[in-house]
């Protein structure tokens, strides 16, 4: 094959890693040549996809239904038209609109404080001596660590201490801090990429270090920021747990929560076209987040599970 | 004199992140601590009780059951994530047509709520109005179209399979990672050697995977050992205790019974347990590292 020269030289770290990466150019745009395994491997792969389009499919039918026609009809057909009022009376009167707001002002402010302040503890931790650097660094990762089993119940006692419990501000500080050790982690690792001679030449020029930091490291984080904002904000989108937790009046609910009640009421009820809806107007945001920034999210990912 | 005046911005710009973390981490974790051993009466007061609520565990019939079944649900989801989860990263290693596709589908499930996850498939698990027992007996395998949820033979598997469903793309996502990260020389080696793709696979690249594979088993019991919101929104732990884990449980304790004190002993318990697991899952899968 195309570098079978380049295996015969000797195995210097150098020439290998040189080798890895011409052949990785070769195998990003080139697809393998056809094989006959290759038909079952299509085959798996589809069966796959069609599992996990399917339900997909399913929920998004099912939405445009009628109540009775859902009921009645067999849960593959297909429903009679595209009802699209069954999303406007989800958003009002099933009080879907409420959810969304209440879940983009919660995941908004969380993944905006979140990111901020993990940006600025980043930057003294990674590029600033100061004797504990790696002690800090330790205690902040210590939230990657302990399972939520272990604090959820105190963590509940002390936000009812300070009188936030039931209150979104309450939420958007748990879901921040909870936040914090992904970001840090991340971008101690992006700061440490970048060159000392920054700060020096800054410094030479009369910047002082915060200055520094906003107007020169900052926007040099680009990439990094971007996985830490997208990371963050799936998480609080989709976060469930603590909210079941801190939040009680249904007015203050987040669309997770506020389906899950949905859900429970469908039990007993009749209204699961709204559910449905629901569960559409849930998703596709995020669905969509993630077919635009597929790379970021994977790589924030690999980042965070492995070397974390 | 430029150090010293970067020292000056150390303080302020860790102050933030050490008051959220502070206020919402560290003091609650101390906390679980202290109140692990303490008792809490239904009116609110709170009296020290020493070792007493660990002593209750070991013999609360509901507390061991719902350990079971966290081990359970913890090696059935193994058993049904991680085979499919290395075919898939395999196939995709191979470079196929429409790979970005199959990427994005697979991960699709991954980037939605837990919540909605669980709704969805608590509906399709549905056995008039759902999707899977309608398909069996349209198919005319009617017999074994089941009340999947309410059946305690099958609540169990069937939430593994949910979790899986929906998380299978991350590790899909991992192994990949490890698979494009094996040296390309060995692999060409053993193709000059005559070897075939199942056997590149199954004697160079599985062995070489092995402390991904290692680290990614670790992972998973640390996180399936704490799952919740399946168990909570398809099941809450029935029927008749069958799908009971140690959060749905401990949730119970704590929010229905008020029972704040016990329902922390459980966590603290249950953190110990799973740290002796991943030093097991350690100790067995570790081995020399492999030279190349």
């Amino acid at each position: 094959m195309s570098s079978s020269t380049e295996t015969r030289n000797p195995p210097v770290a150098a020439a290998r890693g040189a080798a890895t990466r011409r052949r990785r150019s070769v195998r990003a745009t080139g697809r393998a040549p056809f094989r006959t395994y290759h038909l079952a491997l299509y085959l798996f792969l589809v069966c796959f996809a069609f599992s996990s389009l399917s339900a997909f499919l399913w929920v998004f039918n099912a939405s445009l239904k009628t109540n009775r026609e859902f009921l009645t009809t067999a849960p593959w057909s297909l429903a009679d038209g595209w009802r699209w009022s069954n999303y406007v009376t989800a958003w009002t009167n099933a009080s879907i609109g409420d959810f969304f707001l209440n879940s983009v002002l919660v995941s908004v402010c969380a993944t905006v404080l979140g990111v901020a302040v993990a940006a600025f503890a980043a930057y003294p931790i990674a590029r600033v001596e100061f004797k504990v650097n790696n002690l800090v660094l330790m205690v902040f990762l210590l939230g990657l660590m302990v399972p939520w089993m272990v604090t959820f119940i105190p963590l509940y006692m002390t936000v009812d201490d300070v009188g936030l419990l039931d209150s979104r501000l309450g939420l958007i500080l748990v879901y921040a801090t909870y936040n914090l050790p992904l970001n840090i982690f991340v971008l101690v690792g992006f700061m440490k990429t970048l060159p000392r001679e920054l700060e020096e030449s800054a410094a030479v020029d009369g910047a002082g270090p915060t200055r520094t930091f906003l107007k020169i490291i900052l926007p040099l984080l680009g990439p990094g920021l971007a996985s830490v904002t997208i990371l963050s904000f799936l998480n609080n989108w989709n976060e469930f747990f603590y909210g079941l937790v801190l939040i009680h009046t249904p007015g203050k609910m987040t669309l997770p929560l506020g389906l899950f009640q949905l859900g429970q009421a469908a039990d007993y009820g009749t209204n699961w076209v709204a559910l449905f809806s629901g569960i559409m107007i849930t998703s596709v945001p995020v669905l969509l987040v993630f077919a635009f920034m597929q790379r970021h999210i994977t790589r924030g990912l690999t980042a965070g599970a492995i070397k974390g | 004199m430029f150090r010293r005046s970067q020292r000056r911005i150390v303080i302020p710009f860790l102050l933030p992140a050490l008051i959220l973390t502070g206020l919402f981490f560290l003091y609650p974790l101390v906390r679980a601590g202290i109140i692990s051993f303490e008792h809490f009466s239904r009116t609110g007061r709170t009296s020290f009780t020493g070792g007493e609520q660990y002593r209750k565990l070991v013999d609360d019939p509901s507390y061991t059951r719902a350990l079971k079944n966290t081990f359970l649900l913890t090696f059935i989801g193994a058993c049904m994530l991680f085979p499919p989860a290395v075919a898939v990263a395999w196939a995709l290693h191979q470079k196929l047509y429409g790979e970005s596709f199959f990427r994005f589908v697979v991960f699709a499930p991954a980037v939605l709520s837990t919540a909605v996850v669980a709704l969805m498939w608590k509906f399709i698990y549905h056995p008039t109005i759902g999707l899977i027992d309608p398909a069996l007996r349209s198919a005319g395998l009617g017999a074994l179209a089941r009340t999947w949820l309410g059946d305690p033979t099958t609540a169990l598997p069937a939430i593994a399979f949910t979790v899986v469903w929906q998380g299978i793309g991350i590790w899909v996502v991992l192994l990949s990672a490890g698979f494009e990260r094996l040296p390309v020389e060995v692999l060409e080696a053993g193709r000059v050697d005559g070897a075939g793709e199942w056997a590149l696979f199954r004697r160079i690249m599985l062995p070489m995977l092995r402390d991904l594979m290692r680290i990614l088993l670790v992972l998973w019991v640390v996180q399936s050992m704490q799952s919740f919101a399946f168990v909570q929104i398809m099941t809450r732990g029935g029927p008749f205790g069958s799908t009971d884990v140690v959060s749905t449980l401990m949730y119970r304790t704590a929010f229905d019974q008020a029972d704040f004190g016990y329902a922390a002993a459980m966590g603290v318990t249950l953190l110990f347990v799973m740290l002796a697991l991943t030093v097991i899952v350690n100790k067995v899968l570790k081995r020399d590292v492999i030279q190349y």
